[in-house]
């Protein structure tokens, strides 16, 4: 047992809300602003576990269970989207040997 | 299993509701098992079985079209069958027949397995039958998700091609950002909903119903108007309306040509099936938020898709861009669908007609595409009317269409789109509208010159390229395909009664 933990006093939530909040911004802003395709798709993870974390939050203080019923789901989701996404990211790193997207500018014209 | 059980099971109807999107998923597994057993000469016919099992399940559905199951909920609520529900199976079993014809043009040029695609052309067929009918937001996302992460891997099937590597990845990014974006505003309205306790069952912010009723009764919930204005974000992605239309010309481009028509067919009309139903169901409260929204959409829409469209000679950038504008002629149909009930018909008429028009000039190019697709320019069109005139005929015709000219079924549906409009009395957008049209005739008939009359370029010393080959002449099933669609589309453009009485409620 951690005592500061245990310690600690129950948070409300608007609490949850504000790091879920937070997360989803920082995945949003993260997937504009990095140019490393691997870092982007980290983004991408985020932005569905700040949902994730509001989902339970939610779920806890309305006394409702189908939020934490749709967590499994979005999990799944977000592994199936991880195995495609790095099956194309692999792919094509083989062809041009970067990750970069600037790099990744082929289709303009 | 217990009899009860079983007698339960026959006793409801649940299931047989169902039918075509169970037999659609069986179908997908049965071509990989078919893979597997048969020997691989006989491997040029599985094709042919993914078309079979579609024209089999959109009979059957076309057939059982008058068994109108009116608003019943299914699964607890997960499912409700209704009018527009069926309209979108029709809608999206013949696009997908369309599709699988257009793959057996193009895949054989290319180094690929073919099985694969499609088993995902009917996963992805089903799933968007499903999304159309959804009546929870969990049922809702997860089917939106099937769709998305189906066309992540159509997208980039060229997978030897760094173009289409590129595509999928650039689709892969922004698609799941804006399903990031959807499953937060599916979060807020689950949290502002709370737990509803009516007649000792419990409800969530997940059924539509139960949203609706929330909405109805806390007019400016500031977490629940939020929650349903991104989850418009998420849907206005799928279609491509104005602020997220980024991701259009280079996922266009680089996608396979039937992967292509899919995308600007399906997934679009997947994206205002499910807007339909939003702002007729769950939203329909929100009108005052909505209206506006959707109207500056529309109207940014049809502007940047039709300005941005002009200067583009890569034909399947053209086609993505000028679909944008498209998609904001029918946003201004879903805002006049608020006053004007009849406007929900005219949406998918417009729809249907764009089908038609589409698929007859993707087939044209995927005729005209060499082994490399996505660079196909305007210039690679001319003297195609001179050498494959059936060709060239067919692209006048679906290109006309997209244009909207009289005589063609286009204009029909631009016509009742903008009836609809006036009716709902959009003055401002029906200009913006009518200003894009005009700018539309310019760069379609652009691509009608490029076919159709000769263009004398001065002879370059030394650097000509060398010459292209002449464009593959369709066999028997092409002729009959794109035949077929360009009379439907002239047929539509004389008598509008098949369709629209069929659409539009009286």
């Amino acid at each position: 047992m951690i005592p500061l933990l245990a310690a600690a006093p129950a948070y409300g939530l608007p609490s949850y809300l504000f790091v879920s909040a937070l997360l989803f911004a920082i995945g949003f802003f993260g997937v504009l602003l990095r140019k490393n395709t691997l870092v982007i798709y980290m983004c991408l993870e985020l932005m569905l576990l700040a949902s994730t974390l509001a989902l339970v939050a939610f779920s806890k203080f309305n006394g409702t269970l189908d939020g934490n019923v749709f967590v499994f789901f979005i999990l799944t989701i977000a592994a199936a989207e991880v195995a495609v996404g790095l099956a194309i990211i692999v792919a094509l790193f083989r062809k041009r040997h970067t990750i970069q997207v600037e790099e990744l500018n082929q289709l303009k014209h | 299993m217990s009899t009860e059980l079983l007698k339960a099971v026959a006793a409801s109807n649940e299931w047989w509701a169902l039918g075509p999107e169970i037999i659609l998923a069986c179908a997908a597994l049965g071509l990989l098992v078919l893979e597997l057993v048969t020997p691989k000469a006989q491997h040029r016919f599985i094709p042919h079985a993914a078309g079979m099992a579609l024209a089999v399940v959109l009979a059957g559905v076309a057939l059982n079209f008058g068994k109108i199951w009116d608003g019943e909920e299914l699964f607890g609520g997960l499912i409700r069958l209704s009018m527009p529900g069926q309209v979108a199976r029709v809608f999206f079993l013949l696009s997908s027949l369309l599709v699988c014809f257009l793959a057996t043009v193009c895949l054989p040029r290319a180094r690929v397995p073919r099985v694969e695609f499609y088993h995902l052309l009917l996963v992805v067929t089903a799933a968007l039958m499903l999304l159309a009918q959804s009546n929870h937001f969990v049922m809702f996302f997860v089917a939106l998700e099937t769709v998305t992460i189906g066309f992540y891997i159509l997208v980039s099937y060229y997978r030897e091609r760094a173009s289409s590597l590129e595509a999928g990845l650039k689709y892969l990014v922004l698609g799941a950002l804006s399903s990031a974006i959807l499953l937060f505003g599916i979060v807020l309205l689950y949290g502002a909903v709370g737990r509803v306790e009516a007649g000792g069952v419990v409800h969530t912010g997940f059924e539509f119903g139960t949203v609706l009723t929330f909405l109805r009764e806390n007019p400016g919930n500031f977490l629940a108007t939020a929650g349903a204005l991104l989850v418009i974000g998420g849907v206005a992605f799928k279609i491509g309306a104005f602020p997220f239309q980024i991701w259009v010309p280079d996922v266009y481009q680089g996608a396979p040509t039937p992967v292509t028509a899919f995308l600007a067919v399906s997934s679009k009309a997947a994206g205002f099936a499910v807007l339909l139903l939003l702002v007729h169901g769950a939203f329909a409260p929100l009108a005052g938020v909505l209206v506006p929204v959707l109207s500056l959409l529309a109207a940014a829409t049809i502007i940047f898709g039709n300005l941005s469209a002009l200067t583009q000679r890569n034909t399947k950038r053209l086609m993505g861009l000028s679909g944008v504008a498209h998609a904001g002629y029918l946003l201004i149909g879903v805002v006049a669908s608020f006053t004007v009930p009849w406007a929900a018909g005219a949406v998918w008429f417009y729809l249907f007609t764009y089908l038609l028009a589409s698929m007859a000039v993707f087939g044209v190019m995927a005729y005209v595409a060499g082994p490399d697709d996505s660079g196909e320019e305007l210039d690679h069109y001319a003297r195609l009317a001179r050498e494959r005139p059936f060709l060239g005929a067919v692209l006048a015709v679906g290109v006309g269409s997209l244009a909207g000219i009289p005589p063609l079924a286009g204009f029909m549906g631009k016509l009742l789109l903008f009836v609809a409009a006036f009716h709902a009395q959009l003055y401002g957008l029906l200009a913006v509208a009518v200003v894009g049209v005009v700018i539309s005739i310019f760069y379609y008939f652009g691509w009608i010159k490029a076919a159709w009359f000769e263009i004398w370029t001065p002879p370059a010393a030394g650097t000509d390229s060398p010459a292209r080959p002449l464009p593959a002449g369709p066999k028997w099933v092409g002729v009959a395909a794109l035949a077929l669609l360009t009379f439907a589309t002239v047929l539509l453009g004389f008598f509008q009664a098949p369709l629209s009485g069929w659409l539009l409620p009286r």
